[in-house]
């Protein structure tokens, strides 16, 4: 846990007056959101320390909201002049006479910690924190006389909102994050390959003693570019597809939560706006969004609108059960708030996003899976993906292998699988009892927006899918 | 380099950096100053849906002691806050590792006459929001006129309007406005499972040069109901179209493997290639910082070095990776004014067109795909392998025939370029990074 500092220095009497001058041109509710995040960077790349950066950004955002329309100003100027100007900017998206008195604050409190740590990141040394570094870099670089290039980033912030709004809701998080990633590049006669890894979280710095040793993501990044260097290209074509357990999570998280987040549903863009409480897929499919696993990069003590969040059923044995929810599709699609309002920064309007996205854990043998394959694609590890609303996916496999009779083969190549969704649902023929979540590193982008997430799922067998390979 | 030193305090508060810097005992400073109007409007279905109006300034900085770097960057302006940061800067380089390479650029004589860049209309600003929201409005009524659309995403109208501010302890102080706008509209058709969706956005710097919402909705319908009832196909290499859209992706693809950053890091299959032919003859690729109005125009990159215009392809060969000082100084290459940070950014980056129509392009071809979108990720510059989900329409007989989806594409990035067949006369710079309509000899699309 760390320690909520205020940096806004606004009293209740203020934030009274700024949430009403909002309201001044009528709009049914308003909210000051004012962030203040501090970060720092380490980058450790041709054997020395080649940056560090420290950053401040400090800004405050109000938004009104009448009917379904929002009008939205911030700044990083928190004179009380300039926050009245932003209040006054999303006041004018409303017009009407009606008037609303704001009650007083009565604070949200989380029901429990998330972020259970024991030495806050941000307040560590940069010394201690380029030791982390040096560590993930030697054993990278020393493992193998083929890795030529090795890159190690360190990232970590502490961000502290606060939040109130004409409901009279308060709320506050100090939410800590921290990320070190290894790339790697391997070379064998002329070919060189690409290698990633990396750990992190909502953590404090125990975290890379024994959980999560720098080494051991120095070794990961190094092993995965000396794989592909012996890799073969991919095949084309139609064929089961075995996801890994871990990585494959952004499967789900492209092909089925982002068609889930309220807002497309609410404006019909997406397939499943219509098949709430229907079958979409296999009955072996379950699938969460839970911002509540303590520690994960995803994860968050409230939501960025203020609600405490919880753990949400998205799929329910192949039948879709509820959508992920913020104030505003809630309300207009008459739903119960899942707390799944996020957003990048004080600049951006919070909208629905999911946190930590999971398949829940089946009944089948990961080996009795493979072995019910005789000749397809087990994916390991994944770059990304992309959704379109009309269900359409693809999502990009950075390393896996070729399943022959039941049994993995080569490794193979980049290669890129796509599908739509429903269709992809439907063919999910195992699901394995291994639940396990991708790395500590993810971050999700939508509509310009980035935020922090991770997925999760077991080893699944996909009975067909589009394999684009060049060979 | 000083346009016109509207924002004093902005130019102060660099300098001020800058001084501080040195006071607290840096050999080096380099203070960056942005100030930033934006304005955004969503509509949807006839209703403004959202309205975002705002102003921000950032400052970012390094310092330099002992050939020992670190940056900073804030958004809190209090100077106190900023004075701190100054000093945990110069503190914090001790920590760091000494860097042969590091250091400003030496100050150039050369000067870029910024008015004659064209990069700021007087007229964005005056734009009143009444006028923007109806823009947006008229653009989202014409496309749903249509019946063949099913549903909007909305379409939105952007302004931006930002002030970068540079001062170095190299002597460098410059300044310049910018503007940018934007008209766009997203959309589906088809039923429910089966829906298909595209967009179209016209951006400029010039309120006056941006498309009218007419032709900015006709475009994006056009593009959504040419994709309605697609088709699977089978697994086959054939000639593969690429609009200047695709084009575009594929040249930042290429961008990402000329980076002088990538070189000196071994992270692109071009390092080492300086004076190959990499491509054939039909491939030229410039970048130009100083084309008047253009998007990716600027005086001076973020170093204060003047930009130019590097060719970087001619005829299939490497001529230049396109670098900032430090990547120069490590390669022994001149920096070619494309600074971004601590990396390097396109200025306009283009593939120079060809004489013929992408009408002529399609009708030269017998069978094969016109790509019009990729999905996802899959670009590896270290291998220049590239692979991606895609869609398109298929050509039979030098027509188009009907849409495909699903399918995915996959080759070199090494192999395209030494295969490509035509190169078209539609270059329209309507992105930073930007090529006209190619065809490909030949590219694998795995399909059934």
């Amino acid at each position: 846990m760390i320690a909520f500092e205020d940096h806004f220095q606004i009293s209740n009497a203020q934030r009274t007056k700024i949430l009403e001058l909002a309201l001044s041109h009528g709009g049914d509710f308003s909210e000051i959101y004012a962030e203040y995040r501090v970060y720092s960077f380490i980058n450790m790349e041709e054997d020395i320390i080649k940056e560090t950066a420290e950053s401040i950004s400090l800004g405050l955002g109000v938004r009104v909201i009448s009917g379904d329309k929002t009008g939205y100003g911030y700044t990083n100027d928190l004179s009380i002049e300039s926050i009245g100007k932003a209040a006054l900017t999303a006041a004018a998206i409303a017009d009407s006479e009606k008037s609303v008195s704001i009650p007083v604050f009565l604070e949200t409190l989380p029901p429990e910690d998330r972020y259970p740590l024991i030495r806050p990141v941000h307040q560590a040394s940069l010394q201690e924190k380029i030791e982390l570094v040096r560590r993930a870099y030697l054993s990278c670089q020393k493992s193998d006389p083929r890795i030529k290039k090795v890159k190690v980033l360190f990232q970590d912030h502490a961000q502290y909102v606060s939040i109130v709004n004409s409901e009279g809701c308060e709320a506050e998080d100090a939410r800590p994050q921290v990320k070190l990633v290894c790339t790697a590049v391997a070379e064998k006669n002329g070919r060189r390959e690409f290698g990633f890894s990396g750990g992190g979280g909502r953590v404090g710095l125990e975290y890379f003693g024994q959980t999560f040793p720098p080494e051991r993501i120095g070794r990961d990044a190094a092993e995965e570019a000396l794989l592909l260097l012996e890799a073969v290209e991919a095949p084309a074509g139609e064929m089961p597809v075995v996801l890994a357990p871990g990585h494959a999570g952004v499967l789900v998280h492209e092909a089925v939560g982002h068609l889930l987040e309220a807002d497309f549903n609410r404006k019909k863009t997406s397939i499943f706006w219509d098949k709430l409480g229907k079958k979409v897929g296999s009955p072996r499919l379950t699938i969460y969004d839970d911002p509540t696993r303590p520690s994960f990069r995803g994860s968050y003590n409230i939501d960025d609108e203020g609600t405490p969040p919880s753990r949400t059923l998205l799929i329910d044995r192949g039948v879709v059960h509820s959508f992920l929810q913020d104030r505003l599709s809630a309300r207009l699609m008459g739903r119960p708030l899942t707390g799944h309002g996020r957003r990048q920064d004080y600049s951006c309007i919070p909208i629905p996003r999911m946190s930590n996205t999971y398949v829940d854990g089946g009944q089948d043998d990961p080996e009795d899976i493979l072995k019910s394959v005789a000749k397809g694609i087990y994916a390991e590890k994944f770059e990304g993906g992309q959704v379109e609303d009309s269900g359409k996916f693809t999502f990009s496999i950075s390393a896996g292998y070729l399943i022959e009779e039941g049994r993995l083969t080569a490794p193979i190549k980049q290669a890129t699988l796509i599908g739509t969704n429903i269709d992809i649902l439907q063919k999910i023929e195992r699901v394995g009892a291994d639940l396990t979540f991708g790395l500590q590193t993810g971050t999700c982008g939508k509509e310009g927006q980035e935020v922090p997430v991770t997925d999760g799922c077991p080893t699944i067998k996909i009975s067909r899918m589009t394999v684009g390979g060049q060979s | 380099m000083i346009e016109k030193p509207k924002s004093p305090s902005l130019l102060e508060l660099a300098e001020r950096v800058v001084r501080l810097g040195k006071e607290y005992g840096a050999d080096e400073v380099e203070a960056t100053v942005s100030d930033g109007r934006e304005f955004s409007v969503d509509v949807r279905q006839g209703q403004v849906e959202n309205l975002v109006e705002a102003g921000s300034r950032g400052l970012g900085f390094k310092v330099i002691k002992d050939m020992k770097t670190a940056y900073a960057a804030s958004s809190d302006l209090n100077p106190e806050t900023v004075r701190r940061l100054v000093r945990n800067a110069v503190s914090r380089a001790a920590l760091g590792s000494r860097d042969e390479c590091a250091g400003l650029p030496p100050l150039s004589s050369e000067k870029v006459d910024i008015p004659s860049l064209c990069l700021y209309d007087p007229g964005v600003r005056e734009l009143e929001a009444a006028r923007k929201i109806k823009l947006a409005m008229e653009t989202e009524r014409i496309a749903l006129e249509d019946k063949r659309i099913t549903n909007s995403h909305g379409a939105s109208f952007i302004t931006n309007e930002v002030t970068t501010v540079l001062a170095g302890s190299n002597g460098f102080l410059g300044s310049y406005d910018q503007t940018f706008c934007s008209l766009s509209v997203g959309l589906q058709a088809g039923e429910t499972d089966e829906k298909v969706e595209d967009y179209w956005v016209s951006v400029d710097r010039f309120f006056k040069n941006l498309e009218s919402p007419e032709t900015v909705a006709r475009k994006a319908v056009e593009r959504t109901v040419r994709q309605i009832h697609p088709r699977k196909i089978r697994t086959q290499t054939v000639p593969v179209i690429f609009e200047p859209a695709m084009t575009d992706w594929l040249v930042g693809f290429l961008f990402a493997c000329i980076s002088a950053v990538a070189v000196y890091q071994k992270t692109t299959f071009l390092a080492g290639r300086l004076g190959e032919r990499i491509g054939n003859e039909k491939i030229t690729v410039i970048d130009d910082g100083l084309m008047p109005g253009k998007l990716g125009s600027r005086p001076f990159d973020s170093e204060g070095v003047p930009c130019r215009k590097t060719t970087v392809f001619e005829r299939g060969v490497l001529r230049r990776f396109l670098s900032n000082t430090y990547a120069g100084r490590k390669l022994r290459l001149p920096t070619t004014g494309n600074s971004e940070g601590t990396g390097v950014s396109p200025n306009n980056f283009y593939l120079q067109p060809g004489p013929v129509s992408p009408q002529e392009i399609i009708a030269s071809t017998e069978r094969g795909l016109v790509l019009t979108r990729t999905i996802g990720h899959g670009l590896n510059p270290v291998t220049g392998d590239l692979s991606r989900g895609a869609l398109g329409l298929w050509v039979e007989g030098g027509e188009i025939a009907y849409p495909v989806s699903e399918v995915t594409i996959a080759g070199n990035l090494e192999q395209i370029l030494s295969q490509v067949e035509m190169v078209g006369n539609d270059l329209e710079f309507r992105s930073p990074v930007c090529g006209p309509t190619i065809k490909i000899g030949a590219l694998t699309v795995a399909g059934e």
